[in-house]
This record gives structure tokens, sequence and C-alpha cells, in this order.
């Protein structure tokens, strides 16, 4: 059975998000509210237009979407809760644009938040209890087990991974939504020599705690059309999830995120149900929470063969001006990573850079862009969003 | 004093402290399959129903890393960093693992054993212990 999905029909009426940052003092249903305004506002709706919203965090509490939503009108609408650890902003996403394709809702929100500062200590989740076999194990440190392991079968150094961190450093710089904003050009070499957490990453190879939010409104393309005329349209083209899948060495103990083939055979059903290939995608968003991530993402999304990420980076494909742009917002490490909002903030840039208005930092003749997550636990999702070619 | 485990259920402590200890598994009786930690559906053939064995308490390291930060439990203690490990038993599970030992030692294939690291005492002085590997013959 496939695990991807076409849609039908569906556009992105409009997005919205906050900069990512810390707010210990704005309540999340405000920092929801101010992102769902800013949607609406886009998409030129009102709450009253919306059929049906998907809200997604990942802090441990109850109720708190729907009370979120709320903050922007009573109107009886259908509302569901999603949760999917880091991926949960982007199954939001496709849970709303699911709901438009099948059918049975015209417009569609996803509406995520989170509030790292509202998590307490120990208590934000697995990893993080006192109580809990794996919590000497921390994401960053597993990610590295992935780092050293590839340092060790291809080669791969210390100065690619601190390449990449740099490249999304500088993006972040440009985009005035992303949480890290650098006042001068990042080097590799100021990466390397930041404070080390888990060799071979140091904090500036991993993303920042922080709070946000983000809002993506889908409806069926003819009411986008109506509302927003002249606008280019960004088509919904398709998405994949999967959880694992058994193969010997599975690790079941810990933050575990993987196999990482997860991410590979999430990405085959994706291009799979859009009928399109990694050749067809401009610009590309994937789990840069640990930048050696994201050398491996080059390879299992198909944008260069196994073993030459690392030439990918040399050459400075995934850079501004490259074949294959990654994370033209500063990704996970620089825009940042709240959670929830992750994946709804990539969508949020990668509608931009499909419209032509990622100022300072867009990516050229932009027609498709892919948005990837992996949540702990485990699960992947890929995505993919079109611009709508001439004539059709 | 006694020891107990930060978690129940994922290995076995022995009475004798100069015993190592075990972690407990399971073995599918269908397929042959054997996981970490205990689960009673086959993760490979869903075969309902697994048999209770203890693993191996030798391993080969697949990865590892030396963590720069405290040890949870550990921050106000001279600790300035500790190892982690992806260890693969021969019964085939693949363990993550606090790895102890000098950084020096540490290597992927090494071989490592397992035993026991306290982080703290609980409210009735009992330690808290949790499983770890350490290369074979390495410094203490």
């Amino acid at each position: 059975m496939s695990h991807g999905l076409k849609f039908d029909g569906v556009a992105v009426a409009g997005i919205g998000m906050i900069r990512f940052g810390m707010f210990k003092d704005i309540p999340g249903a405000h920092l929801a509210r101010d992102a769902g305004l800013l949607a609406l506002h886009d998409a030129g709706m009102t709450l009253a237009d919306v059929d049906e919203a998907f809200v997604g965090y990942i802090q441990p509490a109850t109720m708190i979407g729907i009370k979120a939503m709320k903050e922007l009108g009573l109107t009886g609408l259908p509302v569901t809760h999603i949760e999917n650890a880091s991926a949960t902003g982007l199954v939001a996403f496709r849970e709303a644009a699911w709901a438009v394709s099948s059918g049975r809702a015209d417009v569609a929100m996803a509406l995520c938040f989170d509030k790292f500062t509202d998590m307490t200590r120990g208590g934000g989740g697995r990893g993080g209890g006192r109580d809990q076999i794996d919590a000497p194990i921390l994401p960053a440190a597993y990610f590295a087990l992935w780092a050293q392991r590839r340092m060790h079968e291809r080669g791969t150094t210390p100065e690619n991974f601190a390449t990449i961190a740099a490249k999304n450093w500088n993006f972040g710089a440009k985009c005035p939504t992303a949480h890290r904003q650098s006042d001068h050009v990042v080097t590799p070499e100021e990466v390397l020599a930041a404070r080390m957490v888990a060799e071979p990453l140091t904090t500036m190879m991993c993303c920042p705690p922080d709070d946000g939010a983000a809002c993506i409104i889908v409806a069926r393309e003819d009411l986008v059309r109506q509302r927003q005329p002249g606008r280019p349209l960004v088509r919904a083209l398709a998405s994949a999830l999967m959880s694992e899948t058994y193969s010997p060495g599975h690790t079941f103990v810990g933050p575990v995120v993987g196999p990482s083939s997860m991410t590979r055979h999430t990405a085959l059903e994706c291009y799979e149900a859009a009928s399109l290939g990694p050749e067809n995608v401009s610009v590309a968003y994937c789990h840069d929470a640990f930048v050696n991530e994201e050398l491996e993402y080059y390879e299992l999304l198909g944008f260069c063969a196994e073993g030459e990420a690392e030439k990918l980076v040399v050459e400075g494909e995934t850079g501004p001006g490259g074949r294959i742009p990654f994370n033209t917002d500063g990704g996970l490490l620089a825009r940042g990573h709240p959670g929830g909002p992750t994946g709804v903030a990539m969508l949020h840039e990668a509608v931009l850079q499909l419209r032509g208005e990622a100022r300072g930092r867009q990516v050229e003749g932009a027609r498709v862009a892919l948005a990837h997550l992996v949540g702990g636990g485990s699960i992947a999702t890929v995505n993919l969003l079109g611009l709508e070619r001439s004539g059709t | 004093m006694a020891r107990v485990p930060i978690e129940e259920g994922f290995f076995r402590i022995p009475d004798d402290p100069t015993e190592q200890p075990r972690l407990l598994g399971s073995r599918c009786p269908a397929c042959g399959e054997a996981f970490f930690p205990r689960r009673l559906v086959c993760a490979k053939c869903l075969h309902e129903g697994t048999d209770d064995i203890e693993l191996s308490t030798r391993g080969r390291i697949w990865t590892w890393t030396s963590c720069h930060v405290p040890l949870f439990g550990k921050k106000d203690a001279d600790v300035t960093g500790y190892g982690l490990a992806q260890v693969d038993l021969p019964e085939g599970p693949r363990v993550q693992s606090i790895l102890s030992g000098d950084p020096d030692d540490f290597a992927i294939g090494a071989e490592v054993e397992i035993d026991l690291e306290t982080l703290r005492q609980d409210s009735d002085g009992n330690d808290v212990v949790i499983y770890r590997f350490r290369p074979v013959g390495g410094a203490a």
C-alpha cells in the first residue's frame, strides 16, 4: 500500500507566522492568534470562511489548541489536535490539504504553536525525565551518533558539517522571521570553534530552543483565485507520511528518530504520488535540527547518489545560487525549531519562494518546493508544493 | 545499600555486586529474532508471544560520541562529560547506552562489556543505577 497522498485542486490561500524567539511573557494562545490572523489576512478571509482546522503543538498539555482557536473566533468549525513530535506542523498541513482534496472542506487551516519557555525542565518529553531509561541520551547526542558513523563510513569531516551550518546561519540572517540573525557572515571556522556539545556537533550545529507560531490556510483552487486574483498560485501537490519499518539493528530505547532509510522510503512515496522526482524540485527544506542530518538527507531525498553528499557541500550546490538550495530561511538551525510550528514555518518560506517574494534569498525560477521532517518516536513526512505552470 | 534501577523492566541487577548486570530481552519463537527491550509481539514477523531472554554482557560499538555536558543527575559532580554508544549484541539487538572509560579507547568495532553506573541516591538511600558499557580491558 502506498503511503503517499496526491492532492487534487488544493492551493495555498494564506500563510502567516511570527518570528521565532523567546517570548516568556506572551501566552501561547496569543502567539497562535497572531499567526492565525496573519494567515487569514494573507488569504483575504476571516474565520467564517474556514470549514475545518487542525491545531498542532508538542508541549505536554491538553486542550490548549482548541482554546487557542477561540482567540480567532467561535464559529463552530471542527477542530482536531495533531501531535507528531517535530513533524507536527507538516502533518497538520497534510490533514488540512486532505480535508480540502477529499471534498469535505472548501477551506482548511493548520495552526501550530509551541512555547519552549513553558516546558518545565525535565518534563518536556522523552529523554528529559529523571526516571526514564533514556534520560542520558540527549537529542544532540543521538544525532552525533549518526555523524560519527557517517564519518567512519564515508570520511565526512567536521568541516563538511560546519559548512552546512554556516550556510544556514547566513540564510537565517536574510530571513526576517528567523530566530537567529547573525550580524556578521558566519564561517565554518566560527562554527567549529563554538562550544562542543556531542562530538562532532558544536552549539552552532544544533538548533536553538524557542517559542513560536505559524499558520497555513489551504483551499479549493477556484476560491484562492477569487480571493487573491493576480497572485501566483501555489498548489499543495502531494504528501507522504510513514512510521518505522523493522530491520536488523533497529534501536528501540532512546529519543529514536530512525532508521534514516525512513526518509528515503517516504520521499519515494511522495514523488510517486506527485508524479515528480528530485530533478523537478527547485528548493528544499529538511529536518536540520542537527546539521549532520541535512547532509544525510541530500542523499535520502534523492538529490545526489549515496556517498556524494559531501561533494554537494564542497561545491556549494545547496547554498545561494546552487543546484538545489536547502533551508533558505535558515532551517531549524537558524530560523528555529519550537516544535509544532516548525513544519508550518517551512511551508511559509516555501510559499514565499514559489510566489517570488523571498527578498534577499530568492531562488530564481523556483517552481517546486519540498518540505521534509522527521519526528521522534518516530515518523517521517515529505511534502511537495508547486507553482501553477503558465497555461494550466 | 541496595541498588535500584532507574526504570523497571530493562535490566536485572545481580545480588552479588561482582556479577555483571544483564539486559532483559525477548526472542521470537517463530522467526528467532531477538529484541531489547522486552516486547510481546515480534517486530519482524508479528508473531504474538515471545520468550524472555537475558542478553550477552559483551558487544561491539556500532557508533559512539563523547558528550561535553554533565550526565543527567550529576550536574554538581566533577563530571565534565560522558560517552554514548550504540552497541551491537551477539543476539542481534543494537542498544543505546552510556559509554564509560577513557575516550581514547572508544572506537567503532571495539569490544565493550556491561556494568552499572550510579546516577544518584533516592530518598530511601538506595543507589539509583543504569546500565552502561565500557571498553574491554580499558582503563577503569
